[in-house]
Order: structure tokens, then sequence, then C-alpha cells
């Protein structure tokens, strides 16, 4: 099926949804200014018309799911939003309903079947024909969860080697210090990292208190290791892979070694990847045979 | 012309970086950075512009702009050291941004003590870009790639050397020992880009309660790189900060950092008020400062048109797209009307 085929696809239903009021809105892609692929949020069943889908869809639109559930305290209530989802964001739906972050009744998910995302998109003019290295290393075609599922099921034989963590884990502990360092100090501490994360939702972010409990305001390279550090740990068992923090980074931080150094660790020792299946509970929470909860 | 030949030039930067921290395009991991170099050779000369704007020589991300020390009942204040530097291979747009700055730290009383002594100390060496870039807007702000308004010197590319155009007496004096060669011809002028922004600054206050802002914030990330990247945005949040503390002897810092009017918490009050709670008003914000409250208040354009936002926005949060909506939006009937004066008192 052509791309093109499965943008029909995509707009049909989210006209139906809309019009028959099963959603308010429907969370998906546009085409932007200067040519760049951008999210969108459709309210009007005469707008669908602005969805497209290709392989520049590289934003992970499950990050804006914690706008859609309603301010914390205010009483109201979450919206039935519609999402398009790539086989990875599908898993951060799953870590999410995990931890009770949404409810799967006021979500549609609309999966497709995903060949991978090019290099550069998301960006005005740089966008090529080569895939991105996280999409050339993904054995996921199918979403994990959905309700339609656009494109035929394919089979992806490919084995993720982490052969990208190869050279720093081959470095001593000082010399992974410094390399990291050297990193986080070009850091301008603007958050994008943070905020295009699905798996960052805490309201208060613990390294932006007021009263500076844990880290302070200055932009030094502490803080900023610490943040980095902090969040990276945060994320550990929980981090998809989407690999967005990365994309979004203007200083172009490797922030993919930190989180997938942590899924490789948690794979090999626990067997679990993040958001795999529906009802998985989070890592921190589950239970081995055997052991019960204290009552 | 004044002509400065390429050897000469090196020559000149190599001295200068000894006499004083000079700052210039380099190459920082593959990233160009305005940054202090040691030669001439670490200097990149064939640049679009620079990740960053040049705003951190004269407002670096943080400061300490009070250091506190109590030793018994003795409590000396002092304030941080600044030495003097020159900026080199700064961009006309990002020289613009400078200016808009000095409006607002040292134009008016009070002046701000930390920017001044800063500036006061800065000398900067503009180089003209030879057209305008991908997203480049400075012709729309009231700038153009070679213009020399807003720094000491102004250097242009041409043949094997570049020409040299002394626009202050900071400028003078930097070039006084140069040996710079009497040309015949003139540099040639940078090419523009086509399109033309109309800016309709008056209408503004009437689409103050557009649902439009609500519309665009869905979108955005509510991250703050749109407004550290920029030449001109400029909020701060201030902290005091315990360095070290004991019974004989205690340390604080007052810190300044930026800040920025699309994080979550810039407007947050004591007690938890937060007049400007949604991402639609934060973002409106950014765009009504820019291009309402600031010219309003200081006559000048909040936005040089660097286009660097736009490069940079992993959302596509489009300046250039917000400025050709409020303009067609301003041709349209209202939908909605506001006191103007309400918010005209609320700038950054």
């Amino acid at each position: 099926m052509t791309e093109f085929a499965l943008q029909d696809q995509i707009r049909a239903r989210a006209k139906e949804l809309l019009a028959s009021e099963q959603v308010q809105c429907v969370i998906g892609y546009e085409h932007g200014s200067r040519g760049q692929i951008r999210p969108v949020f459709i309210h009007q069943s005469t707008d669908t018309d602005r969805l497209v889908w290709d392989q520049g869809c590289t934003h992970n639109l499950v990050t804006y799911l914690r706008d859609k559930k309603g301010a914390f305290g205010s009483g109201e209530h979450p919206q039935r939003v519609a999402i398009i989802v790539k086989p990875c964001d599908s898993r951060a739906l799953n870590v999410l309903l995990a931890e009770k972050q949404i409810e799967r009744e006021h979500l549609y998910v609309i999966g497709v079947v995903c060949a991978g995302i090019v290099e550069g998109a998301g960006y005005a003019g740089q966008s090529s024909d080569k895939l991105q290295a996280r999409c050339l290393r993904c054995n996921d075609r199918v979403p994990v969860i959905y309700d339609l599922l656009v494109g035929e099921p394919t089979q992806a034989e490919t084995e993720d080697d982490y052969i990208d963590l190869a050279e720093l884990e081959a470095m001593s502990p000082a010399e992974r210090a410094a390399f990291w360092l050297k990193q986080y100090e070009r850091c301008i501490l603007c958050y994008a990292c943070r905020q295009v994360c699905p798996g960052c939702y805490c309201s208060i972010c613990m390294f932006e208190r007021d009263d500076s409990l844990w880290v302070g305001i200055a932009a030094g390279t502490k803080e900023k290791e610490a943040f980095h550090l902090g969040r990276a740990y945060h994320l550990a068992a929980r981090c998809i892979g989407c690999n967005e923090c990365e994309r979004v980074c203007p200083m172009e931080l490797p922030l993919s070694l930190l989180n997938r150094k942590l899924a490789k660790e948690v794979q090999a020792l626990f067997h679990y990847r993040a958001g795999d299946k529906p009802s998985q509970s989070p890592l921190a929470t589950m239970l081995a045979e055997g052991e019960e909860f204290p009552a | 012309m004044k002509f400065l030949s390429r050897e000469a030039l090196q020559t000149w930067l190599d001295r200068l970086a000894n006499e004083a921290t000079l700052i210039a395009p380099r190459l920082v991991d593959g990233i160009l950075l305005y940054r202090s170099v040691s030669s001439a050779r670490d200097i990149v000369l064939d640049y679009t512009r620079p990740k960053m704007s040049a705003k951190e020589v004269v407002l670096p991300s943080s400061e300490p702009i009070l250091l506190v020390e109590k030793r018994g009942q003795d409590v000396n204040l002092s304030e941080p050291p600044t030495g003097e530097q020159v900026v080199f291979g700064l961009r006309p747009c990002d020289a613009h941004g400078i200016a808009v700055l000095d409006a607002v730290f040292v134009a008016q009383e009070p002046v701000d003590l930390n920017y001044a002594r800063r500036r006061n100390a800065t000398t900067l060496v503009g180089l003209s870009c030879p057209q305008m870039w991908e997203d480049c807007f400075c012709t729309s702000m009231g700038g153009m790639p070679n213009d020399p308004s807003h720094v000491d010197v102004l250097l242009t590319e041409v043949e094997n050397g570049y020409a040299v155009t002394t626009v202050t007496d900071k400028g003078r004096t930097l070039v006084a020992e140069l040996s710079l060669q009497e040309m015949e011809y003139e540099p040639p002028e940078s090419v523009l880009n086509e399109a033309e922004l109309v800016l309709t600054q008056e209408h503004w206050p009437d689409r103050f309660a557009d649902q439009y802002w609500d519309l665009l914030a869905e979108r955005c990330l509510e991250c703050r790189m749109c407004a550290y990247l920029c030449p001109v945005c400029r909020c701060f949040d201030v902290r005091d900060q315990v360095v070290q503390q004991g019974i004989s002897y205690s340390k604080y810092d007052r810190l300044r950092c930026w800040d920025s009017c699309t994080g979550a918490n810039y407007r947050m009050v004591a007690g938890g008020h937060n007049p400007r709670a949604t991402k639609g008003q934060r973002l409106r914000n950014r765009f009504f400062c820019k291009f309402h409250y600031f010219p309003v208040e200081y006559g000048l354009s909040g936005c040089v048109g660097c286009g660097r936002c736009i490069e940079a926005c992993p959302v596509n949060i489009d300046i250039v797209e917000v400025l050709r909506d409020m303009s067609r939006a301003s041709n349209a009937p209202q939908t909605s009307k506001v006191s103007p004066n309400a918010e005209t008192g609320i700038t950054a």
C-alpha cells in the first residue's frame, strides 16, 4: 500500500471519529512551513484533509497526551483523543497506561505500520532518503497497541547489537566521565529533551524546583550533569527509544547513548523492554516469582 | 575602501587573542558557537551563523551578580570581575540584537551594572553576510546582512581579504595599529532574500484574545530553545544560593540565569498564582513581546530576523508564519476585542 493510501485511510477514520463525536481531537501530522512535517491537532471533521503520513513523520505524538488529561486538580475531564502512533510511539502508550497517566477508554489509537523514518525529518531542508539509525536497528513494524491498524503488517529481521555503545563501554570510568562532562558542558538547559519526552510528565520537574532542593538554577556543568543523569535514571526501563530527546537537542548531545545503555542493562538483567505489553507494570514495582507485596 | 589582507587579519587576530579575551565563531564538538579562542587558527571564517546568538558575551546564561561573604560579624559584598573582550566575526543581526539589549539594560536609568560593565569592556567586530541565508529575514526587521550600524568595526569579505569599515571611536582605537591599504573599489553588496514581511504592529492588541494562540500552542513543547537561541530574548530569573555555610564563615551567590516565557513556571508568583497559566498565553507573550510590547516600550523591534528559532524549533513554530498570519488577520474582520492597554504594561 502506498503512503497516499495510508494517508487516505487515516483521514477517513479521523473524519468519522470527529463527526460522530467519538473523539474531540485527532493528534496527527501535517505539512508545516518550509516543507516540514509537524504535529497537528484536528478538532473539526472538515479539517481532516490536513492529516498526512509519510516517512518524515518523526515526532512521537504521545508526549502531547499530557496536555489532554486535564490540569491536575482543575477538575477538568480528560479529552477523548485519537492519536497516530508508530510502533515505537505505541510502546510509550503502554508505559503511560501502566503508570496510570492515561486511560484507555479516552483514547482511540491509529497505529501505522512503519518501515522507518528518514534522517533529518522534522527540519527544513534536511530530510534525506537514509533511514534514521534508530530505525535501521528497529525490529518493530507493527504498533503494540491500536484500535485501527493502517498498512500491511510486515516482518523485519534486524538485531539490535548496541554497536553504538561499544566505544563508550570500552572506556575507563574516568574517560567516560570526561566524555560526558564535555557533552553536558554544551547543554543550554533549554529542557527540550525533557519537554519532548512522553515519559517526562511530572508537573514540577525535580530539577526545576523553586526551592533548589536538588539543583540550583545556575547553568553550570555540575547542574547539567545532575539533570541529564537524573533524567536518564528516571527513564531507565521506561524509555522506549523514540530518540526524540536527541533529535530536538539544539546542541546535539548524544542522549541516545545514555538511554540505550540503561535499556541494554535493564534488558540483560530483567529481560524487560519498556512498553512491550499493555498491562506491564513499571519495572520498579514488578515482583519476581514467589514475591508478594507486603500486607 | 580600506583593505586588510587575509594574512594581516590572521596576524591581527592572533595579537587580539593575546591582549584580550577574543570571542569568535569556533567549532565546539561540531557545533559552531561564539566562543573564546586562543589563536586565529581556531576561528571559522566561512559560516552562515553560529547556532547560538552572541548575547552570551554581554548576558551570560548564568552569572553571579553579587557575591556575599560573611566572616564572624563582618559581611563583605563584592561584584564579580570582568575583563576586556573583543568579539570577532559577529553577524550584523547579532550586533543588532546587542543594540536591542542595550536599550533595555543601559540606555535608561537605572542602568544594569553587570550588563554595563561587560558591555563597556566589549568591542564588536562584525563580519558581513555575503548573502541572506535560508530562514533569514533581517531586512524585514530593519537590518541588513552588511549593516555596520551596531558594530565598532565591520569587515566585508573581498578578493584576498576584507574591506574594513570603522564605525565608532572604540573601533578606530582597535584598528589604529593596523596598516590598512586604501583601495579604489567598494565591497560587493550582499545578496538579499526576496520576500519582505509587512508588519502591522498597531493591529496586535486586537488579536490578543484570539483563539489562534491556544491553537498554535497545542504543538509547542514549552521548551526554551527559541528564547535561549534568540539574540534579543533577555528574561532572567534571580535566586540566592548557598555556596558554603558555617559558624565562622559563610558564602552566598546571587545568581541571575536565563529564563523564557515559554516555560511553565515563567510567571508563577508567590502563593502559586500564575497569570500566564496556559501554553497559549505564554507563547502569545513570546510574539507580543517581540512585535508589540517591545516596540511600544522602546521603539525598536524585539526581533532582528536571524531565523535561528525557525531553524531550531523541533515542532516548526515559525515566527515568519506567525507574522504572516497576523498581517492576514489584521485585514480580516475581528473575532474578538480586548482593551490593548490592559496588556501593554506587561513586558518582559
